[in-house]
């Protein structure tokens, strides 16, 4: 049946804007780094030794930005779907189960957002080589950069999905996603236990993983919280 | 003036009022959040380190997004339901409704950001700061914060007619945000980028011979001619939207 689900999930986010997202956002998060280096590269280059980490750190500062932005927008547009077109009593009336309804949103929307954490490293690898950095690619670095904020941010996936599937007015979603946005952005002052500071994978051990491996464990937790309260409610 | 009223109370009855709230949340929080520890020694007005931590984020981020927020909420009824026929078929003119519409997010930015000068000011006396409140300053950002939104807003309303959507406006809305985290640092770009208004608009550290706390000039061109460019191309797309 999941596999059915996650088929039909995909076919309805044809021609929508998603696919489209996915690819805005690392091209989006990369471009203004080619805007940034084209502009002042000369100053840049006295920042710092190491200019591949240094580029590296230029990059993630804006990705923990656009994964949360593209999660608002992404989870908003997957909820209104149904929404829009009052189709949620169809779809709940096939012989499926609520859960797994839950499930394949979110399976199709990590998915997305993974894809984007590929494209995230491939272009950040792709326009660092044509920069003359000096030095070999930091594999490691690029990757934890990467990945790590795509796993960091599981639990703001899982609470942006919950309010997006449980309300008709689609403005409370994108108004949690600004909050969202603005503490992520505030992450600096936030205390560890913010998991709205992961994606940025800042934290006191100074060890990225952590934050991905917390985003991962309190994601889950947030996304079983929020499946069970989308089971209980009435179909609108 | 009779379609202004009917958007009003068509808003005011749609529940989403709640999202007001946000701005005095934004404004208690940044206050408390960027403490005095920052500034000790320093012989300022205590208020300078909440209205400056607060409004950084509140000038760059979240007064633009929430602004193409209302643009969505205010459209909201007529996409629903063939809403455009009914509002259209009534004896309004498509200006009428435009204008008024546009209106009805003006009011609610102007609402909000009383609301956040009213949080700032709550954040500041529970740190107790016994400096007398910069009020001559403080206006002049939070009215000049209002004053930066208008293209915004124009914008956004002509992208929330185009779209059923909730979500698209917004990623136009986010697209354009986004970059004035970088363009703000360009002394060459700043001053040109409409997005980047609202923030440089409330930057209390900004000159203060003037009215605001950018120039006239800028202010005329920048914000001024981005507004008319929006609104009149909102305008022309709404008269000629079919329903």
């Amino acid at each position: 049946m999941m596999g059915k689900l996650l088929r039909v999930e995909l076919m309805k986010i044809r021609r929508k804007g998603f696919w489209f997202l996915t690819f805005l956002g690392p091209i989006g998060v990369v471009a203004l780094q080619v805007v940034n280096y084209s502009v002042r590269w000369d100053y840049l280059r006295t920042l710092s030794d190491d200019h591949w980490l240094f580029y590296l750190e230029n990059v993630s500062g804006f990705t923990p930005l656009a994964l949360v932005l593209g999660i608002a927008i992404l989870t908003s547009f997957m909820a209104s779907i149904e929404n829009e077109t009052n189709a949620w009593k169809q779809l709940l009336a096939l012989p499926v189960r609520k859960t797994s309804v839950y499930l394949a949103k979110f399976t199709v929307l990590s998915g997305l957002l993974f894809l984007a954490s590929v494209l995230l490293c491939l272009a950040t690898l792709v326009y660092g080589l044509t920069l003359d950095f000096g030095g070999g690619v930091p594999i490691i670095e690029l990757l934890e950069y990467s990945f790590y904020p795509f796993f960091a941010a599981l639990p703001i996936l899982a609470l942006q999905l919950w309010v997006a599937m449980v309300s008709e007015n689609q403005g409370w979603p994108i108004t949690v996603g600004v909050l969202n946005v603005i503490l992520t952005y505030s992450a600096f002052s936030l205390p560890d236990w913010a998991f709205w500071k992961w994606p940025t994978l800042l934290n006191s051990w100074e060890e990225p993983m952590y934050s991905g491996l917390m985003g991962l464990g309190v994601g889950l937790v947030i996304y079983m919280v929020g499946m069970m309260d989308f089971v209980r409610r009435d179909v609108k | 003036m009779r379609a202004l009223a009917s958007e009003w109370y068509k808003f005011r009855k749609s529940g989403s009022l709640w999202a007001l709230l946000a701005a005095p949340l934004m404004g208690f929080g940044g206050g408390l959040i960027s403490g005095l520890d920052m500034l000790e020694g320093i012989n300022i007005n205590q208020w300078y380190t909440p209205l400056f931590g607060a409004n950084l984020v509140y000038g760059l981020l979240f007064l633009p997004l929430i602004t193409g927020v209302w643009a969505g909420l205010v459209c909201r009824y007529e996409h629903q339901a063939g809403g455009w026929k009914q509002l259209l078929a009534a004896p309004v003119t498509r200006g009428q409704v435009f204008v008024a519409k546009y209106a009805v997010i003006m009011l609610l930015v102007l609402v909000m950001q009383l609301l956040y000068l009213a949080a700032l000011y709550a954040a500041g006396r529970v740190q107790e700061i016994t400096d007398p409140f910069p009020l001559d300053i403080v206006w002049k950002s939070i009215f000049g914060g209002w004053v930066a939104v208008f293209p915004l807003a124009a914008l956004q309303l002509w992208m929330s007619m185009m779209w059923k959507s909730f979500a698209a406006p917004f990623v136009v809305n986010v697209i354009f945000t986004l970059p004035s985290i970088l363009v703000v640092n360009s002394e060459r770009f700043g001053p040109y980028y409409p997005w980047s208004q609202p923030f440089s608009m409330m930057y209390i550290g900004g000159s203060t011979d003037d009215v605001f706390f950018i120039p006239w000039e800028q202010l005329l061109t920048v914000v001024g001619g981005s507004f008319v460019l929006f609104f009149l191309a909102g305008y022309i797309y709404f008269q000629r939207k079919s329903v």
